[in-house]
């Protein structure tokens, strides 16, 4: 709302400059968007959507005149002596989106330029000068906040106006040139014909005023706001005249209206009033009164407002305030301490209940001399969210391996999401901002993609990024986490050069990630159409029985827990399962995947071509239902030596580590601790579909030192194992 | 020549010598047995008056003293700084460590959960996807209410499934749905944060980003008051911008407090003057903005504050919804944006830097 300073001067001599008032009315919360000095000096003040009164001279200068403790002159709003004329009729046919409708008839006397006194006030205020009565009405809609409508007589059919719903199939040309479909749920005023304008929106084409208009007829209405709201967001049609009649204007301001259009119009000679002007109101409005309690006042602010001083504050804006006498039960009005009666003015319409007069008392010195105290604690607290923590692990761990954290928008381009959606389409928004934008992510992958490759463009060579996030489907959200990594596998240095990475700097990183959360996981081959083939793998873990029945049973945790999730198996459960080979079986559940991006999917958001990408996407949500929950135990630490015995096996090209490892564990004693390959080699020496596999395998016992011939004894019996099972030859 | 001129020799000469060789030379230009200077002195002496060379003797053979002393120091000195066989360049570059990087926002938020932490708040998170009860209705903001223009909605063409409750249409515009989700779940009193990402149809501009990131807070109590408000906000802002930074609290409007107010500190460039910082690059990377910053400050827009939230006293209405007796309760709600904190506190010109994942970028901050 632009507020001419001279206006505002004109009803409140305010002692300040714009700069003053502007700080002062700033405070009280009217937001000042800019100043504007020179000869014609404006505030524009961001008027929030609570206070349609202020978007007008009067309603700011009443904020003013209650700042500064000066009062308000109101301008003439004398109805000027009308001639006689035949009678208009108004008929209200719905009273429920227009409960008042006011009409007076004029006598057109000069359609031309406005004084320039009007038009300078006009143009301060941000509105181009048309004619004298257009510029009269958008006059008193910026001076009064009440916009009115004026329509040609002889271009009516008939002079009986009826406020009614469109019918069915009814059209109009507005204002603005524009052919439009009504719907029924919307409000017209209509002549005995058809439509002449979109009550408090815009006036029709046919019916405005010009410089044949010989006798006009000026409306001055209310419109019930949520409908008039949809009419206008159905329509695509914001006026000023709109936008202050959907938040609410005053109902008693419409006859008030036409009197001041009338008077101004009188004064500037180019209307006079015909006949007696019409005022509709079927159910006229009592004005609200409401209760204020002082106590209640003290115990919502944290701070003691003087009896007196309640009328003070709240009389210069407008509300009528009566102490409440001492009646009744005397227990009834005990440390409640003084009450008043509040009668509302119709003009705010914000103000409906008790809380909204302590907010008009609070902002009267704009929270200045309030106290800044702290509240009481008065409870324990629950824990924090687990799933925040879990988070922060997250975090953490990818972060010290070297990946640094993206976050990247949730709703992506359909056909960047498309791969990774499976056959289902992902969700999409109604109203996306573009096509860029289009669909929730199915995902993290493409954003983190699309994120790399913008750092790719950017001459950037060794990428590792990752987020944690929601992915959505049809069936909800569900939080996740995801990286890539193209580059270096390691830091580069002046001592050597940097091997580039490779799927198992990701493997590397999800098993620590996992680890750390509690849980062991496995990778096994797997296909996806956005992977490489043959270089891409599931990331399971077996599941006992208990974790598998683990219901839905959110209401036992802990009371933070607004997402439902699965019940978590103790950590004793999950811990180290010795056979690896029937983790990826029945009874595991694959909480994500790792793999290289497949080069088409690159190369359509813009990867460099020949370069490879690795990532990861792991269900973070169901990995929290497997978090063990028990307390970690400590192991005590191993009081006998352990032997070491390194074995180096030919075997099939194609055939997994883990079912060696696997056949390693079944066949050895319980004192083997650890098996890990250490060499794998392709090439001279060994025969084409064959590859050497060395590896090295601890034994220890907790409780004696073992033997050298026992160690050999195992080794033999795994060896052997290894050739009945896999074929291997020993090296 | 005399002793003292000839101290004063040695000291210069001392001063001037660099090398382990040059310390050499020194010896014996003073100590040689034949022709050493020193040593000269002393035959000196030898010849001076019978009455001087007690103490001639005594100053010379301190002065050979002295010397020894020092040239004895500084040749150990010099040998300690040989290098040994095995030497490396210290100097070289070091092996950087594989460390990744926290995002800024992660930093900035950990920050903040961190302070309330210490206030004896409560972390909660809520979902992304929302129904319009909770994002809206029960919020005092039922159909057609014109607040809502104040937050465009990005809607959902078909419902999703949710965990927490009815189908969601729409993604939520603020975390203050979790006000709204909570108390229907939990009774009072409540004390908590819940941070989390937020959606509004706005295009992307310096400030503007369709994403980001919002901290609700929400304490609900039998004697909850908007002083209790003041105070907590004020000593948040201090603690995340620092105790010599002014901050003002004002009133503002938001359907779902009575009273509403928001919280600016003073301007952060131009040290709340509202005049143009004398450095004018940290104003604005906007050449018609830097423009009309010239004579004012443009971050502030000359008015010496910035604002940092917004706040209020939770609206009866709410209390209602969630089945609170609003006359036996008052509480207070804020929602921040992370990302404006984060362009306040640490002068990001764009905010959309923060979605654009620009390593050069995220790497600026620490881990």
């Amino acid at each position: 709302m632009r507020l001419p300073y001279h206006w505002l001067r004109e009803l409140v001599s305010v002692p300040a400059d714009p700069e003053g008032v502007a700080a002062t009315l700033g405070l009280r919360g009217f937001e000042v968007a800019s100043i504007e000095q020179g000869a014609q000096p404006v505030i524009d003040f961001e008027v929030t959507a609570n206070r349609p009164d202020c978007l007008s001279v009067i309603g700011l200068a009443r904020e003013a005149s209650a700042a500064y403790a000066l009062p308000l002159t109101l301008p003439d709003r004398t109805l000027p002596p009308a001639d006689d004329a035949k009678p208009l009729e108004v008929v209200i046919e719905d009273a429920e989106l227009c409960p008042r409708y006011c009409a007076q008839m004029f006598e057109v006397r000069s359609l031309g330029a406005s004084p320039a006194w009007l038009r300078d006030r006009l143009e301060a205020a941000g509105v181009r000068s048309i004619n004298a009565i257009v510029d009269v009405t958008n006059y008193v809609m910026i001076e009064m906040g009440h916009p009115t409508h004026a329509f040609d007589l002889a271009r009516l059919n008939g002079a009986t106006l009826r406020i009614r719903r469109a019918k069915p199939g009814e059209r109009i040309r507005t204002l603005d040139g524009l052919e439009r479909a009504l719907e029924p749920d919307m409000l017209v005023i209509a002549d005995a014909e058809r439509a002449q304008a979109i009550g408090g929106v815009m006036g029709g084409a046919d019916s405005e005023i010009g410089s044949g208009t010989r006798v006009m007829v000026l409306e001055s209405a209310y419109f019930k706001p949520s409908s008039l709201r949809r009419t206008s967001k159905d329509l695509g049609l914001k006026t000023e005249a709109s936008t202050r009649f959907e938040r609410g204007a005053d109902i008693n301001a419409a006859p008030a209206a036409i009197a001041r259009a009338a008077a101004l119009l009188h004064q500037i000679g180019a209307a006079h009033p015909l006949g007696a002007m019409i005022d509709r109101y079927p159910a006229p409005k009592p004005p609200l009164t409401l209760t204020l309690r002082g106590a209640r006042i003290a115990r919502v602010l944290g701070e003691t407002v003087e009896d007196a001083d309640v009328p003070k504050i709240l009389g210069p804006l407008g509300f009528e305030v009566k102490p409440v006498e001492a009646r009744g039960p005397r227990s009834e009005v005990r440390n409640e301490g003084t009450s008043w009666n509040v009668t509302i003015p119709s003009f705010r319409v914000d103000v409906v209940r008790e809380i909204d007069l302590i907010e008009e008392v609070a902002r009267h010195d704009g929270y200045v001399g309030l106290p800044g105290t702290f509240p009481t604690l008065t409870a324990p607290q629950p824990p924090p969210d687990p799933r925040m923590l879990r988070d922060r692990t997250i975090k953490q761990v990818l972060i010290a391996c070297g990946m640094s954290e993206a976050m990247t928008f949730a709703f992506v381009e359909r056909e960047a999401a498309a791969p990774f959606a499976g056959s289902v389409e992902p969700p999409a928004l109604k109203n996306p901002l573009s096509e860029k934008y289009a669909v929730l992510r199915p995902s993290l992958l493409p954003g983190l993609i699309d994120a790399a490759a913008y750092n790719r463009r950017r001459e950037r060579r060794d990428i590792r990024l990752f987020e944690t996030g929601a992915r959505f489907t049809r069936d909800g959200e569900n939080r996740a986490v995801a990286g890539v990594w193209t580059g270096a596998g390691g830091s580069s240095h002046w001592s050597g050069a940097a091997r580039a990475a490779d799927f198992f700097d990701v493997k590397g990183a999800v098993e620590a990630l996992c680890r750390t959360l509690g849980i062991e996981v496995t990778v096994s081959a797997a296909m996806r159409p956005y992977f490489v083939e043959g270089r891409a793998g599931d990331v399971h873990v077996r599941l006992n029985t208990e974790a598998t029945a683990g219901g839905h049973d959110s209401a036992a945790r802990g009371q933070n827990h607004l997402v439902a999730s699965g019940s978590p198996p103790s950590r004793e459960a999950l811990r180290g399962d010795r056979d690896e080979a029937r983790r990826a079986e029945s009874g595991s559940r694959i909480l994500g995947e790792i793999g290289q991006i497949a080069p088409a999917i690159l190369a359509a958001r813009g990867f460099p071509p020949n370069e490879e990408l690795f990532a990861f996407e792991l269900d973070v949500d169901a990995i929290a239902a497997l978090q063990p929950t028990g307390d970690l135990r400590a192991e005590s630490l191993p009081r006998f030596p352990s032997i070491v015995r390194d074995v180096s096996i030919l075997v099939a090209a194609i055939l997994p580590a883990a079912s060696v490892r696997g056949t390693i564990r079944s066949s050895a004693p319980d004192t083997l601790v650890d098996v890990t390959e250490f060499d794998r080699y392709l090439g001279k020496g060994v025969p084409d579909d064959r590859v050497s596999l060395s590896l090295r395998l601890t034994f220890r016992s907790p409780d004696r030192t073992l033997t050298d011939a026992e160690v050999d004894q195992a080794m033999d019996r795994i060896v052997a194992a290894l050739v009945s099972a896999h074929g291997a030859i020993r090296r | 020549m005399n002793v003292a001129s000839l101290q004063q020799q040695f000291t210069s000469d001392l001063a001037g010598a660099a090398s382990e060789a040059d310390l050499r030379a020194l010896r014996d230009k003073y100590l040689a047995r034949k022709g050493g200077l020193v040593s000269n002195l002393l035959k000196d002496v030898a010849s001076a008056p019978a009455e001087q060379r007690p103490v001639l003797g005594r100053q010379a053979n301190e002065l050979k003293q002295h010397i020894d002393t020092q040239l004895t120091e500084r040749l150990a000195q010099a040998a300690a700084r040989k290098p040994a066989a095995d030497a490396i360049d210290v100097t070289l570059a070091g092996r950087a460590p594989f460390i990744g990087h926290r995002h800024p926002l992660t930093l900035l938020r950990d920050r903040i959960e961190s302070f309330f932490l210490r206030q004896g708040f409560l972390i909660v998170e809520g979902p992304e996807l929302e129904d319009d009860y909770h994002n809206f209705e029960a919020l005092n903001m039922p159909a057609e209410h014109p607040a809502r223009d104040m937050q465009d909605t990005l809607y959902l063409a078909s419902p999703v499934t949710s965990a927490v409750g009815s189908p969601a249409t729409l993604l939520r515009t603020h975390t203050s749905g979790m006000q709204v989700r909570y108390m229907e779940r939990f009774p009072p009193p409540v004390r908590l944060i819940a941070p989390g990402r937020v959606y509004r149809r706005d295009n992307l501009d310096l400030t503007h980003t369709p994403m980001f990131t919002q901290v609700e807070g929400l304490v609900v109590g039998e004697n909850v008051t908007l002083a209790d408000l003041k105070g907590t906000l004020e000593t948040f802002a201090h603690d995340l911008f620092g105790p010599e930074r002014r901050t003002r609290f004002r009133p503002s409007f938001f359907p779902y407090t009575e009273p509403s107010g928001e919280l600016d500190i003073s301007c952060g460039v131009c040290g709340g003057t509202g005049r143009a910082p004398a450095d004018a690059r940290s104003v604005s990377p906007k050449p018609a903005e830097r423009q009309a910053g010239e004579g004012g400050c443009a971050m502030c827009k000359q008015t010496g504050w910035v604002e940092v939230l917004g706040s209020g006293m939770v609206h009866p209405a709410v209390f209602e919804a969630v089945g609170y007796d609003p006359e036996r309760y008052t509480g207070f709600a804020f929602g921040v944006g992370i990302e404006r904190l984060a362009l306040l506190k640490w002068g990001v010109e764009d905010i959309r830097l923060f979605y654009e994942n620009d390593l050069r970028f995220l790497e600026q901050f620490p881990l």
